[in-house]
């Protein structure tokens, strides 16, 4: 299976913005743009993230998701402040694919299974954004990267796995934004331990990162300051991930 | 039946009618900076001032730094002052005072990369560092910059954070005292006449700081009185005498003499007058140029990661201006991003909702034990307090002398506040 | 006359992109859950995402199996996408057994997992299961081993190979990407999403359909 390349929009409606270990609100333009522009270039997915959903209590991405549906034929997952199985099924009906959740999902896990019941496993992927601890470990967050919970984040993404979960897209909040490189031992930690994809997000910042990621095993990567800053292009990556021996969607 | 309505107490000279401000989520019951040295519990606030129109200053402020303010005028002052004082003969040239947090990170990095500048940098130490200040103090220091840090002996620097608690509830003011003097001393000791602060306070209107502060305070030590300046709201007196305070240990709380000020020239600036301060912008800045870190996890009584993370002490702190004035930590916070333009009135209200006021857990014991007056360590001391050992339960107790009448009322054995931004009706 | 293209809505998730893909190619897209709408269709799209039952279900309670029955016997083109594809089969057995349209023969059966991840997500090319089995259909003009996206835990398994359209390897399994049944075809994959050559499947449907 070639490693799916993916760019993940962080959106403060209407805009796309990009913080730094999930904090800041930079704006970079529209996300139509940036989406629009990743779909010519070949881009396999797009994740979308309302990063506010979850801190405001409420969701504002439905209009952005539709309006991607309308020029964008390829995946779209979105995810931030997903809380309930109507919440899911609009979001479908929208026009997204899949659907990321997290917060919810930590505070009452039997939504994953829920959810995979009703519309699929395959529909429900389940974030886990986790920070490193003194102790070697990681414990997962809610509320985009704020919010302390006692789980430990290998541990949880397992449950989730257990629970029902299609997918899971595995977050390092301590790199992400960065472009220092993937948390590699993070994700070496549940990449082939389970049975479902899995996609590595945060701090990738060149293609190295990115091989050095897809070596592990992984089966998608979540690129985003790197193609928002422009650091590399989508075809660009996929070149060179090519010429290093992995199979990508050309 | 009519209800007679005798108007509530209003404790610390606060305005009785809570108003919020129309643009962002302030209140009107915002305390302004005060002279810390005559703080005790009998002083009279100034608060915020709101405009005809409804709108606070500090949204006023934040409308000039959009649109009327000339920022290519200020740069170009800003560029000439600095080439005024800047030095090529191996000495630094101007003093930059901060913590190594986003702000002072900008400030001193841009003075340096920017403008050629060759700042030394002061800190005067928190209270007591998170562990993420400390490593940021570090990666400031790791960017390019000779720093001076200066701690305070531990014993007194708590025993003065309990006295304020005590008197004032105001556990912040020790890191204060110390802050505003520390600056103006180094750039004596080093003979450097330019001192850059960062951010400029709203109530600021020139370039320069109010030098003149400096030389006021100062009169109250030379005249001798030492019952007329306080310190956590006691008197220097009564410090010595009850609580075993020699006055070598004021020392770091002291202002420098102004006439030494005034021989060598020191102007202190505000490097916001001449830049446009954009604090998340000081966020972005920091990381992409030093590895700046921000808190791995959420402040309590906020969202925020990045703003002021280096104390923890600052959990307690903006706790207590809860109780004091029903404002906390996502209110300031809020109403800082609101005037910057990263969120709107509505996303701040729906975070001050959620957050602010929220007790901070995290820190508790630590924090307790900070503010403890045990009597190994406080031989004198110990025996000046009802309790000198705080919990949470003493603290809470405590907090419940400064709660004013006309900001807060007790329902079904639970505080709350009487008027709360999220229930205001749109006028 | 411009393409009339009727999608079938019933409470199985993924109209929109299905009806856009449709629009960005001019066509006029009309969402039918009535057995008179279909009844009157040209070109009648059978779309879906999740369960089987859940599925069923929908399809059961706006009375429109019969309809999909009738109008698959017309050889009027119906194309199924993804849960669309396996609801067109006899039964299957996601999450407990269940009858479905009967209109393919077959059945729908969890995807072979020796050595390879369920659910099947992602990119995978496409290969035609016999020498002719995409003439006459909207893949003949589709290059072998195109990629396209997929997304699925269960797959279509033909009684007979003549129904079997499109294979795709998915680690060391043939598995099953298209159906077939004369006009009847059932993707097991998503031409809505699969960037341009999925369009272009979708267009050579139109211009294959007469709709006057």
């Amino acid at each position: 299976m070639p490693l799916r390349i993916i760019a993940r929009l962080d959106i403060k409606a209407p805009n796309l913005v990009k913080g730094i270990r999930l904090e800041g609100l930079r704006v970079l333009g529209k996300p139509a743009d940036f989406a629009e522009r990743y779909f010519e270039q070949g881009v396999d997915e797009l994740y979308y993230q309302d990063i506010v959903a979850s801190l405001y209590e409420r969701n504002s991405i439905l209009d952005l998701v539709s309006a991607a549906a309308d020029q964008i034929f390829v995946p779209l997952t979105v995810g931030g402040g997903v809380r309930t199985v109507d919440d899911i099924r609009m979001l479908l009906r929208a026009g997204a694919d899949k659907v990321c959740i997290n917060t919810a999902a930590i505070r009452r896990p039997e939504l994953i299974g829920e959810a995979a019941r009703i519309f699929g496993t395959q529909c429900v992927v389940v974030a886990v954004e986790a920070i490193r601890q003194p102790g070697g470990n990681w414990k997962a967050f809610t509320d985009n990267g704020r919010e302390h919970t006692s789980l430990d984040a290998c541990e949880w993404a397992l449950r989730a796995v257990e629970l029902g979960a299609g997918e899971l897209l595995l977050t390092s909040v301590d790199r992400e934004g960065t472009r220092k490189g993937f948390d590699l031992e993070f994700i070496a930690a549940l990449a082939g331990k389970v049975g479902v994809p899995v996609v590595a997000h945060g701090g990738a910042g060149s293609v190295e990162d990115i091989i050095k990621v897809a070596r592990l095993g992984v089966d998608g990567v979540a690129l985003a300051s790197m193609l928002h800053y422009g650091n590399a292009t989508i075809p660009e990556i996929k070149q060179a991930l090519a010429a290093a021996g992995i199979e990508v969607r050309v | 039946m009519t209800q007679t309505s005798t108007p509530l107490e209003t404790k610390y000279g606060l305005p009785p009618e809570v108003r919020f401000c129309k643009t962002c989520v302030i209140s009107n019951q915002r305390p302004n900076s005060d002279i810390e040295y005559k703080h005790t519990k009998a002083t009279k606030k100034k608060t915020i001032h709101f405009a005809e129109d409804g709108i606070c200053d500090a949204c006023r402020m934040a409308e000039q730094k959009k649109h009327t303010i000339q920022w290519e005028e200020r740069e170009t002052q800003l560029r000439a002052l600095c080439d005024r004082y800047r030095r090529e003969d191996g000495a630094y040239d101007c003093l930059v005072p901060g913590s190594g947090g986003k702000d002072s990170f900008y400030a001193a990095h841009v003075l340096k990369y920017k403008y050629g500048m060759h700042p030394l940098t002061v800190t005067w130490a928190p209270h007591i560092y998170t562990d993420w200040g400390r490593r940021n103090h570090e990666r400031w220091i790791q960017a390019g910059f000779d720093n001076f840090l200066c701690t305070p002996n531990g014993r007194i620097h708590r025993l003065l954070t309990r006295l304020a608690v005590q008197n004032l509830f105001h556990p912040f003011q020790p890191f204060m005292l110390g802050q505003k003097f520390l600056a103006p001393r180094m750039a004596a000791l080093f003979n450097l006449p330019l001192v850059f602060y960062g951010e400029n306070e709203a109530d600021y209107g020139n370039p320069v700081a109010d030098a003149q502060s400096a030389q006021r305070d100062y009169a109250y030590f030379s005249s001798g009185d030492a019952s007329q300046v306080f310190f956590g709201g006691t008197s220097v007196a009564e410090l010595k005498e009850r609580y075993g305070v020699h006055p070598v240990d004021l020392v770091p709380y002291l202002p420098p003499n102004p006439e030494e000020l005034r021989e060598k020239k020191i102007e202190v600036h505000y490097l916001g007058y001449y830049l446009k301060w954009h604090p998340q912008g000081c966020y972005y800045y920091s990381v992409e140029n030093g590895g700046f870190e921000a808190s791995p996890e959420r402040t309590p009584g906020t969202y925020s990661k990045y703003n002021s993370i280096d104390d923890k002490i600052d959990d307690l702190h903006y706790w207590t201006t809860y109780v004091k004035f029903g404002i906390g930590r996502a209110t300031y916070d809020a109403a800082q991003e609101i005037r910057s333009g990263e969120i709107t009135r509505e996303e701040g209200v729906a975070l001050v909702k959620r957050f602010d006021g929220e007790w901070p857990a995290r820190f508790e014991t630590e924090l307790m034990e900070y503010l403890s007056i045990p009597q190994k360590e406080f031989p004198v001391a110990h025996g000046a307090f009802a309790e000198p050992i705080m919990t949470k339960e003493s603290f809470l107790r405590l907090a419940d002398d400064f709660r004013s009448p006309h900001l807060w009322t007790k329902e079904s054995g639970e505080w709350k506040l009487r008027h709360v931004i999220w229930d205001q009706k749109a006028s | 006359m411009k393409p009339r293209v009727t999608i079938i809505d019933y409470g199985a998730g993924n109209l929109h992109s299905v009806t856009k893909a449709f629009a960005k190619l001019d066509a006029d897209v009309e969402l039918a859950d009535t057995p008179e709408r279909i009844d009157g269709a040209r070109c009648l799209i059978l779309p879906g995402v999740g369960a089987f039952g859940e599925g069923m279900e929908g399809l059961r309670k706006r009375n429109l199996v019969e309809p999909l029955r009738r109008y698959a016997a017309s050889s009027r083109p119906l194309i199924g996408i993804c849960l669309g594809a396996q609801l067109l089969m006899e039964e299957s057995d996601e999450f407990g057994r269940h009858e479905g349209l009967g209109i393919v023969p077959g059945r729908v059966a969890l995807l072979p997992h020796a050595g390879v991840k369920i659910p099947h997500v992602g990119w995978c090319r496409i290969y035609p299961a016999s020498e002719q089995a995409w003439q006459g259909s909207l893949l003949e003009e589709t290059p072998v081993q195109t990629w396209t996206y997929f997304v699925h835990s269960f797959q279509c398994v033909p009684s007979d190979p003549q129904y079997s359209c499109a294979l795709a390897n998915y680690g060391e399994h043939a598995i099953t990407a298209a159906v077939r049944r004369e006009a009847v075809i059932g993707l097991q994959f998503h031409p809505e999403k699969s960037g341009t050559s999925g369009l272009a499947m979708l267009r050579a449907l139109l211009r294959s359909t007469s709709f006057s």
